[in-house]
């Protein structure tokens, strides 16, 4: 798995990750200390309705006179847990179902590939919208959960295809051969070597699910009276901020989607380059420098040696 | 061609899968929605009053099994029955008047993004770690990385509202009549530029990103070298051997993004309240027209389907490797 050590190498070394991890720092730090660093409710009016942003109100305030800012913080808090709870959601199916799939072969590789290719070829958002709505003015919670369930397939189908890749490698048969157990290949063997898969499944699946957060609720099918991004965005809407010129109640939860959608997509980009060194561009004596970097990392994670 | 058969039955058999789940959906739901859907439209109805419309809207009563094959045969015959919010005119009708402006989005859309991103994509690869490559492979990941919901607020908002360049809403000018004539036909065009763009955006990464990671994977390949030994010219090496082999995973990509370009375009819609089937299901879901969201979550299935089935074929036919298999 991706250890925090893993991490901070990964940042350390490679441009694109350090700033993605930074970004993504700033915004966990603003989530975790929500409370300390705002001073009433977010859902308090605080001022007139739609005031431009000033030494008070940085960000302005609503229609209905509440603080942008105080929204916009607690609202990363919301939209973090959602991204982080249907991310782990999503990787951890991707993952026992991908590696399952790709290990045992067989009959429960039959029934999970067929799981999964249905499960790919179904209309992810029209059929979350339609969920969201049956339920009713979803929760957070419950965005959550219906995000975490329905889209672990992608995660499974690579998962799967890198286990198989794997599994007909020489270290992997050796280890059969040597008589360790199932459980300890999957767990020393398998997993360790996968390990850019799954971070990248977990990374890419937080950002699919900020997004997904937002487009339902702010088509209105979430709780409206939860704070997220995604509500800030709705309100903001029906309020019809755009046309009154009060651009900050769209700009505000549309650049903290943007900034966190950019973190991400540049940590996935750097898991990228790490787990393929073909893709990374090299330059003179960087080289060396980098190849230095990739064994550290290794050893970091833990790799088996097995990038032959 | 065993091939393309047995996905033809996959496929037979995943749409099978879906139809399935979208009866079962309304009815796991709390509450019972055929009874809500007609409650809620405000005055109390008698009971008889409840079943003739249930009748209508083609509602069976009886066990599960039973309604379920009255369900499939529905289904397979594409007699969706009537529109709740938009009676009398039938699903059929309602999907009819809107679908043609999502395809026009989607196949615009998706075929300048395959376009530009296939280009784009190739031209990093061959120079990869030139300025174009470390600036906009990252780049258009990051804009892969935005929701259409903030791209399409962020440009009606610019260039509709503050600079009043183009129109806010809708597919034309509502006060010309449809027709193929110069004015309306600039009025649709006037329409699309920022739904279509904002679809380019959220796609052109994808194949970018896809297309340069395989191209650069290839480019150590032997015969590469051997396209370059022979002595023949770079944009040759880089167009028939290097961008052709790249390009088959596209081909998937294409297919895959289908999905991802189907729900851009349903927020898209809805933002520019542009007539298409995204803004249709979204009406449909406010106003619990169930006879057009069960009809709509089966087109797009369809849709998703079709796609997916023509990147198999077209795989055949640029993969001389999977004729025989």
């Amino acid at each position: 798995m991706l250890s925090i050590s893993g991490i901070t190498l990964l940042a350390k070394r490679n441009k694109k990750a350090g700033c993605g991890f930074l970004i993504l720092l700033v915004f966990v730090i603003i989530a975790l200390f929500a409370d300390a660093i705002t001073d009433h409710k977010p859902s308090k009016r605080v001022a007139r309705p739609h005031q431009a942003p000033s030494a008070e109100h940085i960000m302005g305030t609503t229609r209905m006179g509440r603080d942008v800012y105080t929204q916009f913080v607690h609202g990363t808090q919301t939209s973090l847990a959602v991204g982080f709870s249907a991310g782990l959601i999503i990787m951890a199916l991707g993952t026992v179902l991908g590696i399952s799939a790709g290990y045992f072969g067989g009959k429960v590789d039959d029934f999970i590939s067929f799981l999964t290719n249905i499960a790919l070829v179904i209309p992810q958002l029209p059929l979350l919208l339609v969920l969201a709505a049956f339920i009713g003015q979803s929760s957070p919670t419950t965005i959550a959960l219906i995000i975490g369930f329905t889209s672990w397939a992608w995660g499974a189908r690579v998962t799967r295809a890198q286990t198989l890749a794997l599994t007909r490698k020489e270290f992997i048969q050796s280890a059969e051969l040597g008589g360790e157990s199932r459980l300890r290949i999957i767990f020393v063997e398998l997993m360790p070597n996968l390990a850019s898969i799954i971070g990248a499944n977990f990374i890419g699946s937080i950002l699919y699910t900020v997004i997904t957060q937002a487009t339902i609720e702010f088509l209105g099918l979430g709780d409206p009276l939860s704070i997220s991004w995604g509500t800030m965005l709705y309100n903001a809407q029906t309020t019809s901020a755009m046309h009154v010129g009060a651009w900050w109640e769209i700009v505000v939860p549309a650049a903290a989607i943007a900034i966190l959608g950019m973190a991400l997509a540049l940590l996935n980009f750097a898991i990228d380059e790490v787990s393929n060194p073909k893709l990374r561009t090299f330059s003179g004596l960087r080289v060396f420098n980098k190849r230095v970097a990739l064994i550290e990392y290794e050893k970091a994670l833990g790799v088996q040696g097995a990038n032959s | 061609m065993r091939f393309v058969t047995r996905r033809l039955f996959f496929y037979v058999i995943a749409f099978f899968f879906a139809a399935t789940f979208n009866f079962l959906l309304p009815r796991m739901m709390p509450g019972d929605p055929i009874t809500a859907m007609f409650v809620s439209q405000g005055n109390p109805l008698s009971q008889e009053t409840i079943e003739a419309l249930k009748i209508t809207f083609g509602f069976v009563n009886g066990p599960l099994h039973l309604q379920y094959l009255a369900y499939l045969k529905s289904v397979f015959t594409w007699d969706l029955g009537y529109s709740v919010q938009y009676y009398p005119l039938t699903v059929n009708e309602v999907l009819n008047r809107s679908i043609l402006w999502t395809l026009f989005l989607v196949g615009v859309s998706s075929l300048i993004s395959f376009s530009i991103g296939s280009i784009a994509g190739i031209y990093a690869a061959w120079n990869r770690g030139g300025v174009f490559d470390t600036l906009f492979s990252p780049l258009s990941l990051v804009l892969q990385s935005m929701p259409a919901v903030i791209i399409s607020l962020l440009f009606l908002f610019t260039f509709a509202v503050s600079l009043d360049w183009l129109p806010t809403g809708y597919a034309y000018n509502i006060d010309l009549d449809p027709g193929w004539n110069f004015t309306y036909l600039s009025s649709v065009a006037e329409h699309a530029i920022m739904p279509i763009f904002t679809l380019v955006i959220v796609q052109v990464g994808g194949y970018l990103i896809t297309i340069r990671n395989n191209m650069i994977n290839l480019l150590g390949e032997d015969y590469i070298v051997m396209a370059r030994a022979k002595g023949l010219s770079e944009m040759r090496v880089m167009l028939n051997y290097g961008a052709r082999n790249a390009m088959l995973p596209s081909v998937t990509t294409f297919a895959m993004t289908i999905g991802v370009v189907l729900g851009g375009s349903l927020i898209t819609e809805y933002v520019f309240n542009y007539p298409g089937l995204g803004n249709t299901l979204y009406q449909a879901i406010v106003n619990r027209d169930y006879p057009v969201i069960q009809g709509q979550l089966l087109i797009m299935t369809l849709a998703m389907l079709t796609m997916n089935f023509l990147a198999d074929v077209a795989y055949v036919y640029l993969d001389p490797r999977l004729r025989n298999a």
